[in-house]
């Protein structure tokens, strides 16, 4: 997904000279050739979050569209009031692409786990959110939204699921239909362990690249079911529950962080949220 | 736009403006208004700009980043004709455009919204980067308080202006020794120099010094301190200016610091 980011962006570049990427020295040695291609328009500024946020805001006021990459914790977490001020209050809105996802790098611990991003982000006035869940994700969405006149997050795994899905813009997609009373709602990556844990069980699944603005006409659809909520984030949830009238079980982050240590499949299983927890929820 | 020398705005007109509005309005936080009315005079003077023409395409660009001195700025804005006294008296007030903080949607001339302290000077850098990226010869001014500089971000954001090489970018920095009761920075100048910036140093409430320093060929990212007093101009307010942080005059109280306002030369 990561490279997929790199290769759309480059594309893009050629032909839209307000592209500027902003890297706070993660994923540099994979610009390379963007950086070749285009040294003006190519920093790797340093690790400072604030500063590569509130720059870019500088960026956009002189008609630039700043693109600004690093690990997803410190992207929108460390500068969260860098985005809140200098981008959206300020209307100078950039692309924020993070990487890492939630326990992605479960080795690194809790430091690097992106916790409250896509809540955060999604909270905001004025932003959208994205979470691709695979290479083609990624690229439909950053070459549709890029240039969009508001904030987006572009929240990237290293993980993928394996499906080849149509895709629209602004709409969550039924990946499945089933003819029970429950549906399962996801979001990203997380649709592989939901499709897995999903094997043999007669249930719906709810599937959304785009977490704001959400498509709340798709859930509202299946609104007499059994809404359950599967994610690795804040945000899919509150944004399902506000399709009034149902009541929404939620399988997510619980109210620690991840100590575990490991894969992401470990860092998974610590918090509840396998294939197996999954499935155990879906069977409830 | 530019003033010559000789009709330069009244910085004590502005002062007893900045009283003004505080009394009319309720609003505005005077001390840090009045540390920085020359370094604000001295800027528009030196800016290419144009008050009919807020957004022209080749004008020079200022941040305000210690954004709660706005009183003072709205009323340096008002001497050089983006706004009114009428509505500088409106500040803080439920129908008024000007906040306590400025808004750049809302006033013209503003270039970025400021409030928190520790944004503008980044912002700045990015204009600065995108102006340089252009090729243009604009120039980008932003002003810092030392009280903002106990923020890190601001010490992010100098270290990546003279990393890349900024040289349109000058840091006017108010030493108006507001933390005195907290984190002090005694020595802003020789700081800004081992960051990396052309740093020199001027009476704050030298216009002409200021000028001249703005004048002066920079050699790379330009910091000028400006050595000022918070409240400059009223003994009350020099005086205990914590306790006039954000509080505005009675009536009698106006009477006294405009007595002492104009019993200086500021």
């Amino acid at each position: 997904m990561r490279k997929q980011f790199k290769d759309t962006f480059f594309d893009l570049a050629k032909s839209d000279p307000r592209v500027v990427m902003i890297l706070g020295d993660i994923s540099v040695y994979m610009f390379r050739d963007f950086q070749a291609q285009f040294p003006d328009r190519f920093y790797n500024m340093g690790i400072c979050e604030q500063t590569l946020i509130s720059a870019a805001a500088g960026l956009r006021s002189q008609g630039f569209i700043p693109v600004v990459h690093t690990i997803g914790a410190f992207l929108t977490e460390r500068a969260m009031e860098q985005i809140k001020i200098d981008l959206v209050y300020n209307d100078y809105p950039a692309c924020l692409v993070s990487c890492g996802g939630t326990v992605d790098w479960a080795w690194d611990g809790p430091s690097h786990q992106a916790w409250v991003d896509v809540s955060f982000m999604r909270n905001l006035p004025k932003t959208q959110v994205f979470q691709p869940g695979t290479k083609k994700e990624t690229d439909f969405l950053i070459r549709r939204h890029y240039a969009d006149p508001i904030t987006s997050y572009f929240r990237l795994s290293d993980f993928s699921h394996p499906l080849d899905l149509k895709m629209e813009a602004f709409r969550g997609i039924v990946v499945k239909r089933g003819q029970g009373n429950t549906t399962v709602i996801t979001a990203g990556a997380m649709l592989d362990p939901v499709l897995k844990a999903s094997e043999g069980l007669d249930v719906t699944i709810l599937y959304f690249h785009t977490i704001k603005p959400f498509d709340h006409e798709l859930v509202s659809q299946f609104a007499n079911t059994k809404l359950k909520v599967v994610h690795d984030s804040h945000g899919l949830f509150e944004a399902v529950c506000e399709v009034a009238g149902r009541s929404v079980e939620k399988l997510g982050l619980p109210d620690h962080f991840c100590g575990c240590y490991g894969t992401v499949n470990d860092a998974r299983r610590d918090i509840g949220l396998d294939v197996g927890d999954i499935g155990e929820f879906l069977r409830k | 736009m530019k003033r010559t020398m000789k009709n330069l705005p009244d910085t004590t007109k502005i002062r007893e403006n900045i009283l003004r509005c505080a009394v009319a309005s309720g609003h505005g936080h005077i001390p840090t208004s009045f540390s920085i009315v020359e370094a604000l005079v001295a800027v528009y003077a030196t800016m290419k700009h144009d008050p009919g023409n807020p957004l022209a395409e080749d004008r020079d660009l200022f941040v305000l980043s210690k954004g709660h001195a706005a009183l003072g700025y709205y009323c340096v804005l008002a001497e050089y004709g983006y706004l009114t006294l009428e509505e500088c008296m409106t500040i803080g007030t439920a129908k008024s455009r000007l906040g306590c903080h400025p808004d750049r949607l809302k006033i013209p001339g503003v270039e970025a919204s400021t409030g928190s302290l520790g944004h503008g000077i980044g912002i700045a850098a990015g204009m600065a980067l995108g102006i340089k990226i252009r090729g243009s010869s604009r120039k980008v001014y932003t002003l810092v308080g030392d009280g903002e500089a106990n923020e890190g971000s601001v010490w992010e954001a100098i270290m990546v202006a003279v990393d890349q090489k900024l040289h349109n970018l000058t840091i006017l920095y108010d030493d108006n020794r507001s933390q005195v009761r907290c984190l002090q920075i005694p020595n802003p100048l020789e700081r800004l120099a081992a960051f990396g910036c052309d740093a020199q140093e001027v009476d704050g409430h030298d216009v002409n010094a200021i000028l001249a320093a703005l004048r002066t060929p920079a050699k790379g990212v330009k910091a000028i301190v400006c050595r000022t007093e918070k409240g400059r101009g009223c003994a009350t307010l020099l005086g205990d200016f914590h306790a006039w942080h954000r509080r505005s005059p009675s009536q009698a109280e106006l009477d006294i610091l405009l007595r002492e306002l104009h019993a200086q030369t500021v």
